[in-house]
């Protein structure tokens, strides 16, 4: 019975739900408000699955209707997947040694089913957009790994919960690995391809990348694996990053780590709001020239002042 | 690699008015490009012969949306040669204050669309929200925030009193300080520079090949403008600079235009502090006498030339017009040989098409 209510209401589907919608929210709110626009009312992301639900689901010729189907709903299903073993306020569905890297590889399979939606796609822009996708995948995916496992060797420990305890014992790993901080925050930009890294579906150049043929419930099941993959994302690097802390014990856990996941979230929407888009070419510059080797640096740091 | 045709038009995110491309692009770089105009012709030419002269000025203002003035100030200037009128000076004036604001106009909305089309949004939203200061003083002016109607063959039909020309003083000086802070992101914004320096560089030789004009042409090393080498009144009497870089890619063209906004922010206050005293118009006969006029003025884009041939009748013989936009699309596929995919759209804007005025 607890499983269950872990699994669909919290910290799973239906928290999952909210959040997302509450995130994107925020984000548009933030992004607008630093444009000088009033921004949309909190309704709008809910108001805008419904609507996809409700639009007509165009058929692409020469596209195979079960892949086309299928890819935005494995999207989904991993990002959930993945969410099982992430605590919010310290409370996970599950919670083994290891997790941490069955997270991550779950939170890899969006990035492929975009690519394969451009690949499966005849369009030209889903085609070019799925390209890019995956070469902007190779750039930031490795710094991003990297980036991630240096809390885990620091706390001697592969699983998620073990880590948020070790930074009660110490402190924010933030703090101490700030380098791996910023790596994970830029390797999470790519990830969630947001602007200024929101290449693939770079809407002036190709027009909406691998999903330029997709409307209606299968755009909705897109939009919602989206949004669930940026909560997800930003509950992993608060896990990792800006775990427990001594001098916050005393203070309820939940609201603690909402507010910690709303930070990051401002500085996710600050990065969208100032920055123009990369090209991929200077991604791919980005990622191998001066993130994998920074990243490089802070994991062997973290070996040798660890081990 | 494979090779792809994308197609760039009719409609597409990145273009405002509709043009057509067939880029090859294998992976990410575009080998080859074909172009067709024609989509927004509306036989404007053909249009002006069978209409009076008064009623072309409506029908050329809207040959372009943005620069609408500066067409039918040039319109009307061929017009008024031809009947022999000359205008008062504050005629001159109006006329001039109408065609710098435009200016500055035309840049702010291109500066919007060229940061939506890099992803940088923000800079969009400023640049549009800067331009609204320019659209309110224009509709206060006229009554009308992007077409004007204010030219009438023989001088204008608006005026201002001195309360009127404080009030617009002021939204000046607030412009002002808005477009030197854009122009200050221009020079220092990394991620901006980044996507807009050494793309679609034309080299002076290019530019005198093509017979490029305007800010596209400045921003290659050419020293063109025809407010100053023409010596057109009221111009010849104000004090301000023609920006010209010689790095000739998109970010040189970004940084002429913002400039040049700045110094039309300068020109529009010589303009409101000299505007001299007397009528505004003067009488113009109906049939307009046989003749030909050939009048050329410096619009947003660059020279804007008119041919008006007149046979002693109230119709005009032959309009014809050559818009600098035409100059400018003759270079594309030079620029767009070898770019990146993603540099598409940042040539496409950089030049700062406008089909409405090429097409006609």
């Amino acid at each position: 019975m607890m499983a269950l209510y872990r699994l669909l209401v919290f910290p799973g589907f239906g928290f999952l739900f909210v959040c997302a919608m509450l995130f994107d929210w925020i984000d548009r709110r933030v992004i607008a408000r630093t444009q000088e626009r009033v921004g949309p009312p909190w309704y709008q992301p809910l108001a805008d699955f419904i609507k996809l639900l409700a639009k007509e689901d165009v058929r692409t010729e020469g596209v195979h209707e079960v892949a086309a189907a299928g890819l935005p709903i494995v999207s989904l299903a991993s990002v959930l997947t993945a969410a099982l073993y992430v605590p919010v306020g310290g409370v996970a569905a599950a919670s083994y040694e290891g997790d941490l890297i069955v997270v991550l590889f779950l939170l890899s399979v969006p990035a492929l089913a975009y690519f394969l939606a451009g690949w499966i796609s005849p369009g030209v822009y889903s085609v070019i957009g799925g390209h890019r996708s995956l070469l902007q995948y190779f750039s930031y995916e490795v710094p991003f790994m990297m980036a991630l496992a240096s809390p885990a060797v620091l706390a001697g420990s592969w699983r998620i919960m073990s880590i948020v305890a070790y930074q009660g014992q110490a402190t924010w790993l933030a703090l101490i690995q700030p380098l791996g901080f910023l790596l994970a925050i830029v390797g999470l930009i790519g990830k969630l391809k947001r602007d200024p890294l929101d290449i693939p579906k770079a809407k002036s150049e190709v027009v909406g990348g691998p999903l330029t043929e997709y409307s209606g419930r299968k755009m909705a099941i897109w939009h919602l694996a989206m949004d669930m993959q940026t909560v997800v994302g930003i509950f992993l690097l608060v896990n990792l990053f800006l775990g427990e802390s001594r001098f916050l014990e005393a203070l309820p856990a939940f609201p603690v780590f909402g507010a910690k996941a709303l930070a990051i979230l401002l500085l996710l929407s600050m990065a969208s709001a100032l920055y123009a888009r990369l090209r991929i070419d200077q991604l791919a510059n980005l990622g191998w020239r001066v993130l994998a080797p920074l990243a490089l640096l802070q994991v062997m740091a973290t070996l040798w002042v660890g081990g | 690699m494979s090779k792809l045709v994308v197609p760039i038009g009719p409609q597409h995110p990145l273009l405002k008015e509709p043009l057509s491309f067939r880029l090859t692009v294998e992976g990410e770089r575009v080998t080859e490009s074909a172009m067709r105009l024609g989509y927004v012709h509306r036989g404007i030419e053909r249009l002006c012969q069978t209409r009076t002269y008064v009623q072309n000025i409506h029908l050329l203002e809207r040959v372009c949306g943005i620069c609408s003035h500066v067409h039918t100030t040039t319109y009307c200037r061929a017009v008024e040669a031809l009947a022999g009128l000359e205008l008062p000076p504050r005629a001159l004036h109006l006329r001039a204050l109408l065609c710098e604001l435009e200016r500055i106009h035309s840049h702010m909305l291109w500066l919007g669309v060229l940061a939506r089309n890099v992803g940088f949004d923000t800079i969009f939203m400023y640049a549009w929200r800067d331009r609204e200061i320019v659209l309110d003083i224009m509709e206060d002016l006229s009554g009308g925030r992007v077409s004007h109607a204010v030219n009438v063959i023989g001088g204008v039909r608006i005026d201002l009193d001195d309360a009127h020309r404080d009030t617009i003083l002021q939204q000046l000086d607030l412009l002002e300080d808005q477009v030197e802070w854009l122009l200050g992101v221009v020079e220092h914004e990394r991620t901006l520079q980044a996507r807009t320096r050494g793309i679609g560089v034309l080299t002076l030789a290019d530019v005198r090949r093509y017979c490029v004009v305007g800010p596209v042409a400045r921003a290659s090393g050419l020293d063109i403008d025809l407010r100053r080498d023409d010596r057109q009144a009221p111009y010849d009497q104000m004090h301000y600079e023609v920006p010209v870089h010689d790095a000739g890619d998109v970010w040189a063209r970004t940084l002429v235009r913002v400039k040049e906004a700045v110094e039309s922010v300068h020109l529009c206050r010589q303009i409101l502090d000299t505007l001299p005293a007397g009528a505004v118009s003067v009488r113009a006969p109906r049939r307009i006498p046989a003749g030909e006029a050939v009048t050329r003025s410096e619009a947003p884009r660059g020279e804007v030339i008119y041919y008006v041939r007149s046979d002693g009748s109230d119709h005009p013989a032959r309009v014809k017009i050559r818009t600098p936009t035409l100059t400018s699309l003759i270079t594309l596929p030079d620029q767009l040989r070898d770019v990146a995919m993603a540099d598409v759209s940042v040539v496409l804007s950089g030049v700062d098409l406008c089909i409405a005025c090429a097409d006609r």
